[in-house]
């Protein structure tokens, strides 16, 4: 696998294992600057370890992991700066929101006399200006995810980690927020990898699926989404292609007719 | 007609909030505790006579110490040592519990002895200290720094070690410096710990000092209660350590129960 200039993560060979234990045998893949990906997989394929590893928690047991072509692990003080969205908000609760913002911009190079403005503006695009002065907690489970989203793109990051981010919401505010998450890739441009147990989500944010195998996993395939945008979260061929994936997975992650409906 | 009368009388009534209900009965069961309280110690006063002291001739001693200098002196030197065995016991408690909960080596070597200084009794402390350093102010602050420390290391070690590891990924992930992330997101963390350990701490601390005073010390509000135990003036024990007693929890409760609510008003 050769990376291109407009490679943003290249993963090659990644292997981890927990002592003797493997939780990924062998990962493959990159991600291009601007793509919007879902990284797909059955319960205990690895997801973690790999979410882990590329976003520098985690070193990799073997193999290589470059963001800009440069070695995400012992980069030193050029390592990449990184956006995560976690499944949890994991805001500082002590600190208002600005505060939280402006935490991460104190770390990152983003020059202190455009914070206000940047902070602003992304909390007008995410509709949450007027709760920057709020502590997290007098904010609702969907308004502190889409702070942890402006937090991960305040930062100017070469790629944004997104794990399972809306798995803890009720589904009206999931929706509402998938439709905006889209919207905002759109307008920024950023780079999502996007970690989901749904296939529906998977297939209406993402252009590319990574569907990885049972533990421990490899690519099972490359998926491009075939919908055009601006798309329904309804739009019967969304289901259509959802059908597909289910099909093509039935094998490599066992899925009986039953399990089927459970992934559906 | 008079079904429909009946639920707008239940609709329209007023009800007493909880919260006001609360009130009341958290007031009436303290004047409630206070009279009884009271009415043991008017007994006993009666039927103990002359060791247990009247409730009138209490108040009278309190008036007496209230304008006397020799008890704000004696106050002042007390609180002195108070402040000094709590800062101390405080701070190497909580920077123990903090090393502990953070480093498994360093818990590895500290819980054992952790172990071992929580099932000493306090006054062994005390005695050891006496014997090894005398009857001067060293001995008083090493006893109850040596005390104290102990419960203060062990409420904050459970606390580093129950942290929100989240917390850690997210500032390691954002690239946040660890001296940075533990000012931001592990010390804030720790404030409702540190807060109960601070409460342990300064209640424990008042009360050893007394003793401490009380055993080896020829001045302070301990030395003054039992010089008066000494002489049988059981009003001016009973007196002095009211008077003593109220000033702690008015400190207890104005002082750090301020700070808590400052501490943690993003809980609000």
């Amino acid at each position: 696998m050769t990376g291109t200039s407009d490679t943003v993560l290249k993963v090659e060979g990644l292997q981890v294992s927990y002592g003797s234990i493997p939780a990924i045998s062998s990962l493959d893949f990159e991600i291009k600057r601007g793509e919007f990906v879902a990284i797909l997989g059955p319960s205990g394929c690895g997801k973690s370890s790999m979410l882990n590893v590329i976003s520098g928690l985690l070193p990799p047991t073997r193999g290589v992991v470059e963001v800009d072509s440069r070695p995400l692990y012992d980069a030193g003080r050029h390592a990449p700066k990184l956006g995560y969205v976690f499944q949890a908000h994991r805001l500082l609760p002590w600190r208002t929101v600005k505060q939280n913002l402006e935490l991460v911009l104190a770390a990152s190079d983003v020059p202190r006399d455009q914070w206000e403005d940047n902070i602003d503006r992304l909390l007008d695009i995410l509709h949450i200006g007027q709760f920057k002065n709020s502590w997290p907690m007098q904010l609702s489970g969907g308004q502190r995810q889409r702070v942890s989203i402006a937090r991960a793109l305040l930062v100017e990051p070469s790629y944004i980690l997104m794990d399972e981010p809306l798995s803890t919401l009720d589904e009206v505010t999931a929706r509402s927020l998938r439709q905006e998450l889209s919207g905002i890739w759109a307008r920024t441009g950023a780079t999502i990898v996007f970690v989901t147990h749904s296939i529906r989500e998977a297939v209406y944010l993402a252009d590319r699926i990574i569907i990885l195998t049972r533990g421990p996993s490899t690519v099972f395939e490359n998926y491009h989404v075939p919908i055009a945008r601006p798309r329904a979260y309804d739009d019967p061929r969304i289901a259509e292609v959802e059908a597909d994936i289910i099909r093509r997975v039935e094998h490599a992650w066992g899925l009986d007719p039953i399990k089927q409906s459970e992934v559906a | 007609m008079t079904l429909s009368t009946s639920m707008q009388a239940t609709t329209l009534s007023p009800r007493p909030k909880a919260g006001t209900m609360d009130r009341n009965i958290r007031i009436l069961g303290a004047i409630l505790a206070v009279a009884s309280l009271f009415a043991i110690w008017t007994t006993l006063s009666i039927t103990v006579r002359p060791w247990v002291p009247t409730p009138y001739d209490t108040v009278l001693a309190m008036g007496r110490h209230l304008t006397s200098q020799g008890f704000y002196a004696n106050l002042f030197l007390t609180l002195g040592r108070i402040a000094a065995a709590f800062l101390a016991a405080s701070v190497i408690g909580a920077a123990l519990g903090i090393a502990i909960g953070m480093n498994r080596k360093v818990e590895a070597f500290f819980q054992p002895l952790l172990a071992m200084a929580l099932a000493v009794p306090d006054p062994v402390f005390i005695i050891f200290a006496i014997l090894a350093l005398g009857t001067g102010e060293a001995a008083g602050f090493v006893a109850l720094t040596l005390a104290v420390a102990p419960f203060v290391s062990n409420i904050v070690r459970s606390s580093v070690q129950a942290r929100d590891k989240g917390l850690d990924e997210m500032t390691r992930i954002y690239r946040i410096p660890s001296d940075k992330a533990f000012w931001v997101s592990l010390v804030p963390q720790l404030v409702p710990a540190l807060l109960t350990a601070a409460r342990f701490s300064f209640a424990l601390s008042w009360k050893l000092v007394v003793v401490v005073e009380a055993i080896g010390q020829p001045d302070g509000i301990g030395a003054s209660i039992f010089h008066s135990f000494r002489l049988l003036r059981m009003r001016d024990v009973v007196a002095i350590a009211i008077l003593f007693i109220l000033l702690m929890q008015l400190l207890e409760k104005g002082v750090l129960g301020r700070l808590e609510k400052r501490l943690l008003r993003w809980r609000q």
